[in-house]
């Protein structure tokens, strides 16, 4: 229970007992509510990764430099509702004129209710999905496919985590 | 009875006053920024290290023929970089005798890949490709057979040389 609302309660209840003492035997009530909302809250232990360059014949999926993302969600939700993080590339990787697709990057992901999967530039993909009210951590680590076909280049894109709590 | 009105009207304001407001938020999102290097590469695999030509009448072999073998291009460059394939050898030796190198010949199969083609002391175009990829081919070679060699085990090396700008 946070500070405020402790003060809060502590004051009503002051102030219902010096107003009502001097009615002797009589008595009163009072109605305590408290507003408990949806809240969503994601952490992560990265804010950019990199993809080194690699041999495709030697390195065929290249792992993330700086290993997996850590990845923490806190949420309140209705009981039985689903909590969900998703995540969705704002494009195709890019470099000038030319690109490699978005679902080149694959991941693999440690922790409960956390879920590999493929990149998409077009529809969020779901990282992860529990039920109810918690907090929630686990990792994923990113990969890049690695083919000769690409043109040579530094590629870039953006991935927008979302995490909701209905 | 109006102290316990006036008593739950205070309390109920004491509430609306101090109670701090619980956040409505349902979404939280945060943004990876990603970014991958794929640097200019060149890898170049010949199915066989060795080639031989059995020795034949010329009369009824005018041209040796060696086993074909896989030649297999893998390059990465820009898109508009264009991938080249040379191959070299000096003239054939035994000794102090020699065959000339010209008389070595190749055929290809493979997209792009240079076919027919004679060989040459100096760098000659064996394929080219514009960008990144994988081209597989086969070389066959081909010697001709003259009755003007001299007696001899003959031998020359072929260079083969991939570029990817």
């Amino acid at each position: 229970m946070s500070r405020w609302r402790l003060l809060s309660l502590a004051l009503v209840v002051w102030v219902s007992a010096a107003l009502a003492a001097p009615a002797g035997a009589q008595t009163s009530t009072a109605t305590l509510s408290a507003d408990i909302r949806t809240l969503a809250k994601l952490t992560l232990s990265a804010a950019s990764v990199s993809f080194p360059d690699a041999d495709p014949d030697v390195v065929g999926q290249i792992p993330s430099l700086g290993g997996p993302i850590a990845i923490t969600a806190k949420s309140r939700a209705t009981p039985a509702s689903q909590v969900i993080l998703t995540v969705v590339a704002s494009d195709d990787l890019r470099s000038g004129i030319q690109t490699i697709a978005a679902s080149a990057i694959t991941w693999t992901v440690t922790g409960a209710g956390f879920q590999p999967g493929t990149l998409s530039k077009a529809t969020p993909v779901t990282v992860a999905q529990w039920t109810g009210s918690g907090v929630r951590s686990g990792t994923q680590q990113l990969m890049f496919q690695n083919l000769w076909s690409y043109a040579t280049g530094t590629y870039t894109a953006s991935l927008t985590y979302t995490l909701s709590s209905p | 009875m109006i102290k316990a009105v006036w008593t739950g009207a205070v309390a109920a304001a004491a509430i609306l006053l101090l109670s701090s407001p619980v956040s409505a938020q349902q979404t939280d999102t945060k943004t990876v920024s990603v970014n991958a290097t794929v640097n200019a590469r060149a890898k170049l695999t010949l199915g066989s290290a060795a080639i031989t030509f059995a020795d034949a009448d010329p009369d009824v072999t005018p041209t040796l023929t060696a086993t074909a073998f896989s030649v297999d291009v893998k390059a990465r460059t820009t898109a508009a970089g264009t991938v080249s394939l040379t191959v070299s050898a000096p003239n054939f030796t035994s000794g102090s005798d020699s065959i000339p190198i010209g008389n070595l010949q190749w055929t290809a199969t493979g997209t792009a890949f240079a076919t027919p083609g004679t060989m040459s002391t100096s760098a000659i175009s064996a394929g080219s490709w514009t960008g990144s990829g994988n081209q597989a081919g086969t070389h066959t070679y081909t010697l001709a057979n003259s009755w003007a060699y001299n007696t001899g085990s003959y031998g020359t090396t072929i260079t083969y040389t991939l570029t990817a700008p």
